[in-house]
């Protein structure tokens, strides 16, 4: 027998589920305490009263719904599960940073499993988004005019737009171990496709040089599958039809698919 | 003397640090470029129906403000993990005056906006953004944004000196995104509910907004600019203590 070989019967046997949910709660519990959650709230409502009440008649005149509120509302849910992706970002710039990440890896524990952990906070983060958006939609008068099941569809898709997007914040903190330089690289994106995107006004309110871009891009499809899964009291929501959620998916497992096997790429890069 | 010496050698320390992270450098200007061309693509038809002239006047200002404040968390962020590596307590240590390490981040700052200005306004004038008034007014013009953006730093490096890691950069987002939405350089006052009016007008981001536009297009100059100045002396006051005393704690931290 070799000296100093730990015994089997006396070495840990570690459990994935429970190293999972422990690695989760690092990454939540901090946010009750260091006001991550709060600006969040903040940040959701700042972007609901700033896009509405200074757009609200210059570009509420255009758009074709019953209120610029129920146009809107899909883009201010979106902005908020963007901030949440910042977050991830941030967090998980610091824990590259840090050198966790490494200490992790020696540690008898699946490679995957502090990355499932990471999406589980995201998930968590991207919920208090859509709570407290959806909250601040509902006060500037947006409501769900569809079926229970479009209602039930609109918060899945949310949610896995917020996955996806979350992953591709994680992999840029994870890559850049950056943490100053993580937030303002997602608002590039943030803000570009927002304001380039059918979020504020109609695809034939652009210049025609730009209008295949906004109908295209991803974030307009995701808010077109948003507006039909919400309705309206007016004809004028999409229709829910494959060929209006469809494309939405397809970004969404596209974005899915490219983002997971770059993280198994710098998963398995030396520090 | 070793005042300014010091002070313009840790500048330079700063601003080649800066100027080596070629992510940072590529970001802090094409993100300003990009959402200036966004904003005019957006609203400029709206704004130019609802007034008669030309956006740019005030989204070229706004968009270099956004600029200045979104970056201000580099700095922030850098003096945190300047702390927390120690160099801040190496320097403390070193015989140099003791406002230099504080002066310099500023100043720094200062210089970090100016550049970011000229390049806003370089996409500016390609997109149609003309100077009016003349070649001493289009100088003002280019120094309105650092006036109020070192001020706005100092602020942001003053949280940053007391808060904890992840709460900056979110809520520099959030205040910047406040003084973005609710100024004049977004839509034109007429545009907001008449209750929140005194306050879109009064806000800091607004005065050097319509500043900018007098020194550019013409129009009233003297009322905000004043207001301009007073609103960055009155932050330069209420902060100037809490840093250098934020600064010099997390200076002798071991």
């Amino acid at each position: 027998m070799t000296v100093g070989a730990i015994p089997l019967s006396a070495r840990p046997a570690p459990s994935t589920p429970q190293q999972w949910w422990t690695l989760t709660t690092r990454m939540i519990a901090p946010t009750l305490a260091n006001g991550e959650l709060a600006t969040q709230i903040i940040g959701s409502i700042v972007f609901t009263v700033g896009f509405y009440l200074p757009l609200k008649n210059i570009l509420g005149a255009v758009q074709p719904m019953s209120s610029y509120a129920q146009y809107l509302t899909p883009l201010i849910v979106v902005q908020a599960i963007f901030f949440a992706a910042v977050s991830a970002a941030f967090r998980s710039a610091i824990d590259a940073l840090q050198g966790i990440n490494r200490r992790f890896r020696a540690m008898p524990m699946a490679a995957l499993t502090p990355l499932a952990a990471r999406m589980t906070a995201s998930i968590y983060r991207c919920v208090v988004a859509l709570v407290v958006s959806l909250a601040c939609g509902h006060v500037i008068g947006f409501r769900f005019h569809g079926p229970l099941w479009h209602t039930v569809g609109f918060i899945a898709l949310t949610l896995l737009i917020g996955a996806a997007l979350a992953l591709v914040g994680d992999l840029i903190g994870a890559a850049t171990r950056n943490p100053e330089a993580t937030a303002p690289l997602l608002l590039v994106p943030q803000v570009t496709l927002g304001l380039a995107s059918v979020g504020l006004q109609p695809v034939e309110r652009f210049p025609g040089w730009i209008q295949p871009f906004v109908r295209d891009q991803p974030l307009s499809q995701f808010l077109n599958s948003m507006r039909a899964l919400a309705g309206d009291s007016t004809p004028a929501a999409p229709p829910v039809t494959w060929s209006v959620i469809g494309p939405a998916l397809a970004w969404v497992a596209g974005i899915v698919v490219v983002f997971t096997w770059l993280h198994a790429r710098v998963a398995a890069r030396r520090p | 003397m070793s005042l300014i010496n010091e002070t313009s050698l840790l500048t330079a320390r700063i601003l080649r640090r800066w100027s080596s992270d070629a992510a940072t450098v590529a970001q802090s200007l094409l993100f300003p470029a990009g959402f200036l061309v966004a904003l005019n693509v957006v609203l400029g038809d709206g704004v130019k129906r609802v007034t008669g002239t030309s956006a740019l006047y005030g989204s070229v200002p706004l968009v270099s403000l956004i600029g200045a404040t979104s970056g201000a968390i580099i700095v922030a962020v850098g003096v945190m993990r300047e702390r927390d590596d120690g160099l801040l307590a190496r320097f403390w240590v070193v015989p140099s005056h003791r406002a230099s390490g504080l002066l310099s981040r500023l100043l720094a700052e200062a210089v970090r906006i100016v550049v970011i200005t000229s390049f806003v306004m370089c996409v500016g004038l390609l997109l149609g953004f003309r100077f009016n008034q003349g070649f001493p007014q289009a100088v003002a013009w280019l120094f309105m944004p650092t006036v109020f953006g070192v001020a706005f730093s100092a602020v942001v490096m003053t949280i940053a000196l007391y808060a904890q890691n992840t709460l900056v950069p979110q809520a520099t987002e959030v205040i910047a995104a406040v003084m973005f939405f609710f100024s004049t350089g977004f839509v034109p006052l007429d545009q907001f509910p008449k209750w929140l009016q005194p306050f879109v007008e009064h806000q800091p981001c607004s005065f050097v907004v319509e500043a900018m536009r007098g020194l550019s297009m013409g129009g009233p100059v003297l009322k905000p600019v004043l207001g301009t100045l007073l609103w960055s002396a009155g932050i330069a006051a209420i902060i100037a203590v809490p840093l250098a005393v934020g600064y010099r704690r997390a200076s002798r931290r071991d």
